[in-house]
């Protein structure tokens, strides 16, 4: 890390242009990693900084997954500096509905909680994958550069990852709310 | 279609991941195939439910700590003194080591810098109006710098002061690129004859040194290099145009 070069001004104003709108999606990546919003915002801060720092590595192409490996690598350094992944399901089960939309039934409210505490509960290795895939809404290509991995994996995670989630699910939201078939 | 075949296949079909003919032998096969149709009604309907999760933006503090972070990479950032720390070791190792530099005391140059940079108080004579800042030096300094204001070139003059260097009052003018200041020290050169800009780069700062008009130019700021030549052109084309 030390030896890469301090960016000067310009590479700032490229890297504002390039990446400082990923930001929201590097939170909310972080956010499903760390499961924590404090956590999150520190994962994401250090991850825009080592953005910056090897930015004159980024050879174009798209910033989005490019970020978000950088913040999925900062994640896993973290929690590896600080022992085992930390729990704090809590955050995600506890936070009320925020949803703005005021035809939004209590019952759509419970059934977005829910659904965050399902995908909140699979393991990290499902969690990424659906996050990417579902919520950043990347194609497998970028997924599997953001995971570095090949795309056969991805295809067979990805599946793993929807059975997963649809068990969780199927424990948490009665038949009818959900829409899922029993398989 | 065997179903082992079209099961994979579903995933691919709700992520659009699988071309047009792809997806018509899939759709064809899904007929005859109810516990994939199933499969795919499941991964359609998670999808949605994932979809519909509320995003939740950075928060404000989040981006205020890293518009801190990107803003002063030439400045805040680091302490003053580590700043001049690195700086001082930059200029020692390749600036100006060379025979322009006069014996003038890098050190003082670097301070120069800080002391616009960091400082309320950047410039004695504040103004972009060379009109006002070329006489403030008469009287101060024993000698007359070229000053003018670069707003056309796309550095206006933001003011003047003095410092001292290597024991010895010297002009710096101090312009503005957007949110950067260039600080720009001139001295009465001992050598005769132009010598053209060498732009160096070090920790994140262009430094600039050159001879023209029989003054010696020394340039800090955090801009661009490429900014930084732009610079040091506009200056000399000023005073080109003055003689």
């Amino acid at each position: 890390m030390s030896d890469a070069p301090k960016p000067d001004a310009g590479t700032v104003e490229r890297f504002r242009l390039a990446v400082l709108p990923h930001l929201d999606s590097a939170y909310g990546f972080a956010r499903w990693l760390a499961r924590d919003p404090v956590l999150a915002q520190d994962v994401a801060q250090e991850a825009m900084l080592r953005a910056l720092r090897y930015f004159h590595a980024f050879r174009g192409g798209e910033a989005r997954p490019w970020l978000l490996g950088i913040v999925r690598n900062t994640w896993i350094d973290m929690t590896a500096r600080n022992g085992a992944e930390r729990l704090s399901l809590d955050a995600i089960e506890d936070r009320p509905s925020d949803s703005p939309d005021p035809e939004q039934s209590a019952l759509a409210g419970d059934r977005r909680r829910h659904v965050a505490a399902a995908l909140a509960a699979l393991p990290l290795e499902a969690r990424e994958i659906l996050v990417l895939r579902e919520i950043e809404d990347l194609s497998y290509k970028h997924i599997a550069s953001v995971l570095d991995l090949p795309i056969g994996t991805v295809m067979s995670r990805l599946a793993r990852a929807r059975e997963r989630l649809a068990a969780e699910l199927r424990g948490r939201l009665g038949r009818r709310d959900h829409g899922l078939p029993d398989l | 279609m065997d179903c082992p075949t079209c099961e994979a296949m579903v995933d691919a079909y709700v992520d659009g991941e699988l071309s047009a003919s792809e997806s018509v032998a899939f759709e064809r096969a899904l007929d005859t195939c109810p516990d994939c149709a199933k499969r795919l009604e499941t991964a359609r309907a998670m999808s949605r439910l994932l979809r519909e999760l509320p995003a939740e933006p950075a928060p404000d503090l989040l981006r205020a700590r890293i518009e801190r972070e990107l803003r002063p990479v030439a400045e805040a950032r680091w302490r003053p003194w580590a700043l001049a720390a690195s700086l001082i070791a930059a200029v020692s190792v390749g600036w100006l080591g060379g025979t322009l530099t006069g014996g003038r005391n890098t050190d003082d140059l670097v301070a120069t810098y800080l002391r616009v940079t960091m400082s309320e108080h950047a410039v004695d004579v504040a103004s972009s109006d060379r009109h006002t800042v070329k006489p403030w030096f008469a009287g101060r300094i024993d000698y007359a710098p070229p000053v003018h204001d670069l707003t056309a070139s796309g550095f206006p003059l933001n003011g003047g002061r003095i410092d001292i260097v290597d024991g010895r009052k010297v002009a710096v003018l101090v312009y503005q690129r957007n949110q950067h200041k260039v600080v720009l020290s001139i001295w009465p050169s001992a050598s005769s004859g132009n010598a053209p800009a060498l732009v160096t780069q070090r920790d994140g700062f262009a430094l600039a040194r050159w001879r023209h008009a029989g003054f010696e130019l020394r340039a800090v700021s955090d801009l661009a290099p490429s900014d930084m030549a732009s610079f040091a052109t506009a200056v000399d084309r000023a005073v080109d145009a003055e003689r």
